[in-house]
């Protein structure tokens, strides 16, 4: 009997075990399955991210393409039509030469000598001024430089924007910053978007120039789309105590005050499906806050948003100019005396 | 360079009207940065070619071609742009009736050729008005043409048969093939279509259809957002309007209505159908058709059904404006 009771709580200990382990496999598979699950998640969030750099690139593009396409436009245009009219002028030289070969052997005892070679002189005098090729010439050539000029301009925003020369943390104004997303943002905004500009005298930030400047982007774009078809866009910087602001302010929509905690989240987005990715503002934010810095937010539906991102101010960068921009000591011009 | 044209350049750039006036020097050009100047030159120069800039702070440049088209219907458009965004396009087309969309930056030997062009045509092609006038000749287009859908996707197949079956005669086609049958069958006024069916690019059988009968109003379904697909499916295609899918009920039946009417229009008056030739050969060479030999064997022989012979005898009306 004993042993039959020892048999039964064997097995039933045995069974019970069993049963755990089977539990305790089942919970470690699923642990290991939500894991995979979150590095999907990881994978795909960085690769969404990846996206919308590529995004903002294009759109970056296409709105340099078109700045740029029209001067392009008539510079090109100028030049081929310079070409013809330099053609058309030296044909006019040549009938010139040619007149004053004739006037050499010409024999100018005849009695109407003079007055035919007047009457030619002025036919080809007046052909020349009718046409005016060089007056014509030199104006296209303006328009083409000025042209040039204004791409010459467009290229160093550019290069500003993107920074490819020197990636990493350095000294930064930001109201290079704003004024070369502003250059970037220009076909976005130019149709119907006022800019007004309150650029104050801001000491300089220690950042990475391309990231405050995606921010800046970000904060243009998304209160450029909040406006619609018309609106004022009001950019400001201005020193508060240790911190730099740059506001950016829109005369748009505004945002519901349910929906003003979620901005910041990732892949958050109140457009239409497949038209925001939901990232622009958690970049924004990721970006500021790794500089030690935040973003607030103001908002009042109907009337319009203000983003204010805060920096700090370089010390190091106000340290070391203070000394030679405000004490120069005397003969520190000359190292060597 | 014989007769001078009369070319009206609107731009808000300066630095644009110099160059084009510059460029068209031996022609007599006006030129204004203010849209409402604009519509009131074209009128009072009688011009014949319009070269109008898309973004302008006051008004887009469709608005102000659509404006002209209203006022100096004769004059015929081109919209000269350096960005080019696919809602801009499809205004430019349904509510613009652009001639041509051209690029900036342009080639100069190009915009000549294409100003020259459409200055001929201008000139030459009796203007058409906008719509039949009367309910009985629109009974009588419904009657006689039928609307060839080529489509493949059941869904907005069953669409447009929802929307359009109760009014018009209707044909379906999932196949370039398919659809010669149909035409070659039936008189077809308007065709609709996709861009892309699945099995084939269809922007080449559109475009080679058009180019030898112009009269047959396109309508192009489109939930691509390629806006260089589209300035091809106006400059090579000559569409008559172009949608955005999902396809809506009202903007369908206006643009099918309005292509019928034209189609009426056109068989009636067969010399007007130069205003919407495709650019051909002599504004863009090209070694390859459309479309391969056999369909292109059989658009060539598709009868032509003017209701009287054009004015210009050649058989290939169009042929003979270039």
């Amino acid at each position: 009997m004993g042993v039959w009771i020892l048999a039964v709580c064997w097995l039933a200990t045995a069974g019970g075990a069993f049963f755990l382990y089977q539990q305790w496999q089942r919970a470690k598979q699923a642990l290991e399955e939500s894991e995979i699950r979150l590095l999907k998640m990881k994978d795909s969030q960085s690769q969404v991210i990846h996206t919308t750099k590529l995004a903002s690139l294009g759109q970056m593009i296409a709105g340099v393409a078109h700045e740029m396409n029209t001067p392009l436009g008539f510079i090109k245009s100028n030049a081929e039509v310079v070409r013809e009219l330099l053609g058309e002028h030296r044909a006019m030289l040549v009938r010139w030469i040619d007149f004053m070969q004739k006037l050499q052997r010409a024999d100018l005892s005849q009695p109407n000598a003079t007055v035919a070679v007047r009457r030619l002189a002025e036919r080809i005098e007046s052909e020349y001024r009718a046409q005016q090729q060089l007056d014509e010439a030199d104006g296209l050539l303006e328009d083409a430089h000025d042209g040039l000029v204004q791409l010459a301009t467009l290229v160093r925003n550019l290069k500003g924007f993107a920074r490819v020369d020197r990636d990493g943390m350095d000294q930064l104004d930001v109201n290079e910053s704003v004024e070369s997303a502003l250059t970037i943002a220009n076909h976005q905004l130019r149709d119907r978007i006022t800019v007004e500009r309150q650029l104050g005298e801001v000491p300089k930030v220690r950042a990475m120039p391309s990231q405050i400047n995606q921010v800046v982007l970000n904060l243009i774009t998304n209160a450029a789309q909040a406006m619609g078809d018309q609106g004022t866009l009001t950019i400001g910087t201005r020193r508060n105590g240790e911190m730099v602001e740059i506001a950016v302010q829109d005369s748009g929509c505004g945002i519901p005050p349910e929906v003003l905690p979620k901005i910041f989240d990732p892949f958050f987005t109140t457009k239409p499906i497949g038209e925001g990715t939901g990232l622009g503002l958690a970049i924004v934010h990721k970006i500021v806050t790794a500089h030690g810095g935040n973003v607030a937010v103001d908002s009042e539906v109907g009337r319009g948003t203000r983003f204010t991102v805060s920096l700090p101010v370089d010390h190091g960068a106000l340290k070391r100019e203070r000394p030679a921009a405000m004490t120069p000591k005397p003969g520190a011009e000359d190292p060597n005396p | 360079m014989s007769v001078p044209i009369r070319i009206l350049c609107i731009d808000d750039e300066a630095r644009i009207l110099r160059a084009l006036k510059a460029l068209f020097r031996e022609h007599e050009v006006y030129v204004t940065d203010d849209p409402d100047t604009a519509v009131e030159l074209a009128g009072r120069h009688d011009i014949d070619v319009v070269v109008c800039d898309q973004r302008m702070p006051k008004r887009l440049g469709v608005e102000v071609l659509r404006a002209i088209k209203q006022r100096h219907p004769r004059a015929l458009r081109i919209l000269l742009t350096g960005y080019s965004d696919l809602s801009a396009i499809l205004g430019s087309v349904n509510d613009g009736e652009v001639f041509r969309y051209v690029n900036k930056p342009w080639d100069n030997t190009e915009l000549r050729q294409v100003v020259q062009t459409a200055a001929r045509i201008a000139r030459d092609a009796p203007v058409l008005a906008p719509e039949l006038s009367s309910e009985g000749e629109k009974e009588a287009a419904r009657r006689v043409a039928q609307i060839l859908v080529i489509e493949d996707d059941p869904e907005t197949q069953a669409r447009l048969r929802e929307i359009l079956m109760p009014h018009y005669q209707v044909r379906f086609a999932t196949s370039p093939e398919r659809a010669l049958q149909v035409l070659e069958q039936h008189e077809v006024g308007v065709v609709i279509s996709e861009t892309d069916s699945g099995r084939a690019d269809l922007t080449g059988l559109i475009k080679e259809l058009k180019r030898h009968h112009p009269m047959i109003a396109a309508v192009v379904l489109t939930d691509r957002a390629n806006a260089q697909l589209a300035i091809d499916l106006i400059n090579e295609g000559q569409v008559f309007r172009m949608l955005l899918k999902p396809v809506r009920m009202g903007s369908c039946r206006l643009s099918v209505e309005a292509g019928l009417s034209r189609y009426w229009q056109l068989k009636q008056n067969p010399d007007a159908a130069a205003r919407y030739v495709v650019a051909a050969d002599a504004e863009a060479p090209r070694e390859r058709h459309w479309v391969n030999e056999s369909l292109l064997k059989r658009i060539l022989a598709l009868p032509k059904r003017w209701l009287i012979s054009p004015s210009r005898s050649k058989p290939d009306a169009e042929a003979a404006y270039y």
